[in-house]
């Protein structure tokens, strides 16, 4: 035990030792957890296995891809799982164990398996989905319904990322010319703490509930598309949760995130989430105009229907006026020429008075008839006023339309001591129409009697 | 949020119904004028809200964040 060994030289023995026990290389399962790339492409990692309880580590071991190697590898990664290699992530690496005498044991990857990364994460997000299916919340937000109008808008973004701004800007554009309300709420949307990052503003959000209509969460597009992020059990959890419908823009091309399918509506860019938006609002406004012709469209029909109606009422009325009027001028002139008749027979009889009193009584029969006219006259412009009256109130009320006509059914004139005077079927209007010996019918209100013309006079004065 | 704030959904509703009013043809001429002036005014209101910007509400916004 004399033997003394320099530092150098059990470093030695432990790498040769190392060199015969390991001399293959070696498929290794772990979990990445840190991954750092320095300025010269290498990439830095900690390889991990946690305990089954998925929480404290078991076994921790440094490891490195070579810059020459790391640039393949990264780019074949995602191009297979459309995931960046990245914390927190399982991988199945081939592995060289090299110990050197400055830096200690260290893994060599020279090749990974994306299709065991990409069925952990299949497996992992299946889990989430099959958890939030028994939790019976699943399809929760899409139940909500979406506002008619989603005007005001909680954006879940980060600031800077394009999407965000290309969001706002296709928003404000929109062809139809809507205003639209935003307010951002600021989050990570990448790495760790994305998940405490969005819970906190879907929680702020919710607490404005009320305020708006709809809840977006969008992140740019390009080659940094982490889906994995959202394949997480507590953002989907809380979107199942919200009280305002949560649309999605994750930018992700291939796949849907859990978070994306339990969304209210995924769509694939935030561009596609504005146009979504803008398009809800254009159809809602469209179902307003639409309503808003076939309210006019029927109210033209009705106000069409009512104008016949009333025209027809007009129609049916002006020949009762007329016959009420020509009824009683009628009467009027029989009158007159009686009076004149009288008046002549009179200055015969006492064709001695002196003359004065003869003109004094030709003025006088003159006056009478004249007082006869202007009462002639009074009533046909009082028939005419009444019967303009009456249309003036059928136009202002067509319910109340029917009762006040009653008063001019013919049936009522009759009743009020008119009669009419018909030859085969054919309403008399002139003497002219009728000869001697004719068998004509009057109209009572209450019955018809046949009668024959007799005698036909002509009223004298008359054309 | 002192004032009573506009509805969308309600105004869509109330328009669907004066026009399942109108539409029924049980409506007299005075009725029918009534109902198409809160109609037109509704959808005025609705046009006016989708197409003008409200300070209040940009304002309450910005206080948010």
């Amino acid at each position: 035990m004399t033997e003394k060994l320099s530092l150098t030289e059990l470093q030695q023995i432990i790498k040769d030792s190392l060199y015969i026990a390991l001399p293959d290389l070696y498929w290794v399962v772990a979990e990445i957890s840190e991954m750092k790339e320095n300025y010269a492409g290498h990439c830095y990692l900690e390889l991990i296995e946690k305990q089954p309880d998925e929480i404290n580590v078991r076994a921790r071991v440094k490891a490195i891809i070579w810059s020459n190697r790391y640039r393949f590898l990264k780019s074949f990664f995602e191009s297979i799982t459309g995931e960046s290699l990245q914390e927190g992530m399982k991988v199945l690496v081939r592995t060289k164990v090299e110990y050197h005498e400055l830096y200690g044991l260290s893994l060599v990857i020279s090749d990974i398996d994306p299709s065991f990364t990409f069925g952990e994460m299949a497996l992992k997000r299946q889990m989430i989905i099959k958890r939030l299916e028994e939790d019976g919340v699943f399809s929760m937000n899409k139940e909500i319904s979406l506002p008619m109008f989603p005007q005001k808008i909680a954006v879940i973004s980060s600031k800077n990322a394009a999407g965000y701004s290309d969001f706002i800007n296709h928003l404000k554009k929109n062809s139809y010319g809507y205003v639209f309300h935003t307010a951002l709420f600021e989050t990570v949307m990448q790495g760790i703490e994305t998940e405490q990052s969005v819970i906190n503003a879907l929680d702020n959000i919710a607490e404005f509930q009320g305020l708006f209509d709809v809840a977006v969460i969008i992140r740019g597009g390009g080659s940094q598309t982490d889906l994995s992020w959202f394949d997480n059990y507590n953002i989907a959890y809380h979107v199942t949760q919200f009280p305002i419908p949560v649309l999605t823009g994750i930018g992700h091309e291939k796949d849907l995130s859990v978070t994306d399918m339990v969304a209210f509506q995924a769509l694939k860019t935030p561009t596609a989430v504005a146009d979504f938006i803008i398009e809800s609002v254009a159809e809602a406004e469209n179902h307003i105009n639409e309503m808003s012709s076939e309210i006019v469209e029927s109210s033209r029909i009705i106000l069409e229907d009512n104008r016949n109606m009333i025209e027809s009422y007009r129609m049916n009325l002006i020949p009762v006026a007329r016959l009420m009027l020509s009824d009683q001028k009628e009467m009027l002139s029989v009158r007159i020429i009686e009076m004149i008749n009288f008046g002549k027979d009179y200055i015969l009889r006492a064709g001695l008075l002196p003359a004065n009193q003869k003109s004094r009584l030709i003025s006088a029969t003159g006056t009478m008839s004249l007082a006869r006219k202007s009462e002639i006259e009074r009533s046909r412009i009082d028939l005419m006023n009444f019967t303009l009256n009456m249309l003036e109130k059928i136009k202002t009320s067509t319910s109340g339309l029917l009762n006040t006509l009653k008063i001019l059914d013919p049936e009522n004139v009759l009743k009020r001591g008119y009669t009419i005077t018909i030859k085969n079927g054919e309403i008399i209007k002139s003497i002219n129409q009728l000869t001697e010996e004719e068998v004509i019918d009057t109209q009572f209100s209450d019955g018809r009697a046949r009668s024959k013309v007799i005698e036909r006079q002509k009223t004298k004065d008359k054309r | 949020m002192a004032k009573k704030e506009f509805s969308f959904n309600e105004a869509v509703v109330e328009i669907e119904k004066i026009l399942r009013n109108i539409e029924s043809g049980d409506l007299d001429v005075d009725k029918l004028a009534v109902e198409v002036r809160r109609a037109s005014e509704l959808i005025r209101q609705c046009q006016k809200k989708l197409h003008t910007t409200e300070e209040e509400i940009n304002s309450i916004f910005k206080d948010l964040v």
